[in-house]
């Protein structure tokens, strides 16, 4: 690891944290209110939340960017706002729609001049950056200009900016938008990856469920700018996403079937939507039936919005 | 019906330019101190005397009017249309059945008459404030219409360059020549009657002395109607000009396949 | 720091000279630009010999040092300009994530080669028409050094606003008026206009002072003009430091 944390502490801790605006209309509206949220060193966090639910205010708020109207955090030891630099040089971050690399530069010149930012030494610097190229499978594109990468292979060269200087905690506010399928499939399993090879902590703010399923280990759930959930992935799975839906394009109306476990959500003559409980059928059994019964022209499965997640949650709150 | 063609997208035109109250507030900040300091400088020059025949407050009205001029047209004028013409915005225009020169200089037109307006309130404020009512009247009234010469010229050989982008692709350096060319021989920044005698010559002869200079002239008390006659001949010039342009432009663009 | 600094500019001239598109054209406009102020000047001065202490060899000095001064901010510390830009865009918070020192590193981390193309020609306009002599040569650098540090803490504090109104339209307007009215000898104006730029809009500081400290060297005036550089650029950091407690502490909706 890089330069050490302050204490022994959990690597990042929150009690209370809120984040008050006041809008153009003079109303006060709380982007984050009362966050209380502990993350232990090397774990695996994800921070899932619909558009402007206050993850990106969540995220700046731990790095230090912004100040919390209220409450109190440490990461690291280090008391974010008050304490942004000494922070910076141990922890990495990753804004997924923005970049630290020179768009007309090779990575590798980008990390060059982050080492220096960084104060590493030209030995320590190099021999990261081989390191880290072994690590992300990146080492043939370091040298190619950022200009001329796709997006999936920038990412990666992004992680390697992020993770120069061995931070013990890694910040991601949703690194996988705009990633096609497979792009977003090797990120994860990066992180996974870096994760359990380094020990570094990772935070990663999405909207994509999929994340949970694939990096987390623990997921926490923010809604207006409230933790709704907060628990490990398994349990999560246990009750929450064990549905899948399958949305079913159809060349004749369909007869009725009837399967265990699953439930038609919206019909009409050409399609069918049908919820799926996980835990009690399988999807290739599911799939199965439906191409024997139906003249099917097109079907897919997807995870239920995350809309539908949080709304199951919120159900779940109130029993 | 053809008439209604133009009215409506000059309508939206007009619309979308009182959407844009900041820009104009910027503008004309920036038109009363390019006014102030040449004025001031050529005030400075002139002292109790004349220059080239003009006194201190002549020249004042000068520049005022000069600055209204050239300030009223939107400075990235050539710019933008090269760019939209560069990204294909054009081919869809093309596609309209009134000619797209005739709505693109009835749009500008009226926008460079409003913001005209805008600018003249100020200005002529100032210039009254500093060296009184300007030393004519009927100089000052036909400057007006003069303007309006002034921006349609201008706006005609800026939609001729414009149009040249269909061959070269980037227009900001012919913006800059242009910009200079219309600043020195287009009497902007000087009276063309202080430029040595062959530039003045020169200059004289050319389309940028319609711009700038004819209507400041006026302004600065030298009642010349004839003025106005050349502004004409210039104007009848330059619009065939733009429109072969873009006509020339469009065969181009349709064989090309934009 | 410095090392951080060397290193951060290194990269930003790479990117830059990685970015060769229009950059031929925009260096020839550049010269087509300054070439035609110099002919202004020339034929100002054909018809009046001398405008209150200032002839045609005074001005061509002012211009020099102005075009000098403002090639050296806008190419090397390009980002003086666009601060508003970048606190919207979120680059701010770019920055914010690293362990540096943000003003610095924001101002150093994008460079404009186009612009030095403009210190060229102030050199050259000097050597040529600016009678060099050892003392002017000396008086000249550190005049345009002292015109750059003022103009850029001028722009980062104009810049600033942006913390507190949110920028607009009003950006560049700060840097153009000031480029524009440091364009002319402060001596032309008089009162009011004058004492303006001394003080808020201190285009005199820019290129007037610098101009005539080269001809005719004076302490009073020398104070004068490192006083203010350091005044303005004390207040640049200061408001930008301000606002940037402003935007990290601060209530105002924002970015979501």
């Amino acid at each position: 690891m890089g330069a050490p944390a302050r204490d022994a502490g959990p690597a990042i801790e929150a009690v209370g944290v809120t984040k008050r605006f006041r809008g153009a209309s003079g109303r006060a509206v709380d982007a984050v209110h009362d966050l209380t949220l502990e993350v232990a060193h090397g774990e695996r966090l994800a921070f899932i939340g619909p558009n402007g639910a206050g993850k990106s205010t969540s995220i700046k708020m731990l790095t230090g960017i912004l100040h919390p109207t209220a409450g109190e955090a440490r990461v690291l030891g280090f008391v974010p706002w008050r304490e942004r630099r000494a922070l910076a040089e141990r922890t990495g971050t990753l804004f997924g729609q923005r970049s630290q690399l020179w768009f007309e530069l090779s990575p590798r010149q980008s990390l060059r001049m982050l080492a220096a930012i960084y104060g590493m030494d030209r030995g320590a610097e190099q021999r990261r950056v081989a390191q880290l190229g072994e690590l992300l499978d990146a080492v043939d594109l370091f040298d190619v200009p950022v200009r001329d990468l796709s997006l999936g292979q920038r990412m990666r060269c992004e992680l390697a900016a992020c993770l120069l200087h061995e931070p013990h905690i890694l910040f991601l506010d949703e690194p996988t938008i705009g990633l096609d399928l497979l792009a977003k499939r090797r990120f994860r399993e990066l992180l996974v990856t870096l994760n359990e090879a380094g020990g570094t902590t990772v935070f990663l703010t999405s909207h994509d469920v999929a994340d949970i399923e694939h990096v987390a280990q623990r997921v926490a759930v923010i809604s207006a700018g409230r933790l709704i959930y907060d628990d490990t992935v398994p349990a999560m799975r246990r009750t929450m996403l064990s549905t899948k839906l399958v949305d079913v394009g159809l060349e004749r109306p369909a007869t009725p079937l009837a399967l265990d476990g699953v439930s038609v959500v919206a019909q009409s003559d050409s399609d069918v939507q049908l919820s799926v409980d996980m835990a009690r059928t399988s999807i290739r059994v599911v799939l199965a039936s439906v191409l024997d019964a139906w003249s099917v022209s097109d079907i897919s499965v997807v995870d239920p919005p995350l809309e539908q997640v949080i709304a199951e949650i919120y159900s779940e709150r109130r029993r | 019906m053809r008439l209604r063609r133009i009215g409506v997208p000059a309508d939206v035109a007009g619309r979308r330019l009182l959407a844009d109250r900041d820009g104009w507030v910027v503008n004309c900040l920036f038109y009363l101190i390019v006014s102030g300091v040449l004025s001031a400088l050529w005030r400075a020059a002139a002292g109790d005397g004349d220059i080239a025949g003009y006194s201190a407050a002549a020249l004042t009205w000068y520049i005022v009017t000069a600055e209204a001029a050239t300030c009223a047209l939107s400075i990235r004028l050539i710019e933008e249309v090269g760019d939209e013409i560069g990204s294909g915005a054009v081919a869809v225009e093309m596609l309209r059945p009134v000619p797209v020169i005739v709505v693109r200089l009835v749009a500008e037109v009226g926008r460079g008459v409003a913001r005209l307006a805008t600018l003249l309130g100020p200005g002529v404020a100032l210039a009254w404030l500093v060296v009184g009512p300007p030393p004519s009247a009927a100089g000052a009234v036909l400057a007006v219409p003069a303007l309006v010469l002034a921006l349609a010229a201008n706006l005609c050989l800026q939609h001729a360059m414009a149009a040249a982008a269909f061959w070269l692709r980037d227009t900001r350096a012919m913006w800059f020549l242009y910009q200079k060319l219309v600043f020195i021989l287009g009497g902007m920044l000087l009276p063309l009657e202080v430029l040595p005698d062959v530039l003045r010559d020169v200059a004289m002869v050319l389309p940028f002395m319609t711009m700038a200079y004819v209507p400041a002239r006026l302004a600065a008390g030298h009642v010349e109607p004839v003025l106005l006659l050349v502004q004409v001949g210039w104007l009848v010039v330059l619009a065939a000009a733009a429109a072969l342009a873009f006509a020339r432009g469009q065969q181009r663009l349709q064989v090309v396949g934009g | 720091m410095s090392t951080r600094t060397t290193a951060v500019l290194r990269s930003a001239f790479a990117d830059a000279a990685a970015r060769r598109s229009a950059f031929w054209t925009q260096i020839a406009a550049m010269i087509v630009n300054d070439v035609a102020w110099v002919a202004f000047w020339l034929i100002f001065f054909n018809r009046v010999s001398s405008v209150r202490g200032w002839d045609a060899d005074r001005v061509l000095l002012l211009f020099a040092v102005l075009t000098t001064s403002a090639g050296l901010v806008l190419g090397l510390l390009s980002n003086c300009r666009r601060i508003p830009t970048l606190v919207e865009d979120g680059s701010l918070d770019e920055v914010l994530a690293l362990p540096v020192a943000p003003l610095p590193h924001l101002l150093v981390r994008r460079v404009d080669t186009v612009n030095l193309g403009d210190v060229a020609f102030g050199v050259v306009l000097f050597a040529v028409s600016g009678h060099p002599t050892g003392q002017r040569l000396l008086v000249f650098v550190a005049g345009s050094l002292a015109s750059a540090v003022l103009l850029t803490g001028f722009l980062v504090l104009t810049g600033s606003l942006v913390f507190v109104n949110g920028g607009g339209r009003a950006g560049d307007l700060g840097l153009h008026s000031v480029l524009l009215l440091a364009s002319y000898p402060a001596d032309v104006f008089t009162g009011a206009t004058k004492a303006l730029l001394y003080t808020a809009v201190p285009a005199a500081f820019v290129s007037a002072v610098p101009a005539r400290l080269i001809d005719d060297f004076t302490v009073s005036d020398a104070l004068m003009l490192l006083g203010a550089a350091c005044l303005f650029a004390t207040l640049g950091w200061a408001a930008f430091t301000a606002g940037l407690r402003r935007y990290t502490s601060g209530s105002s909706w924002g970015r979501g």
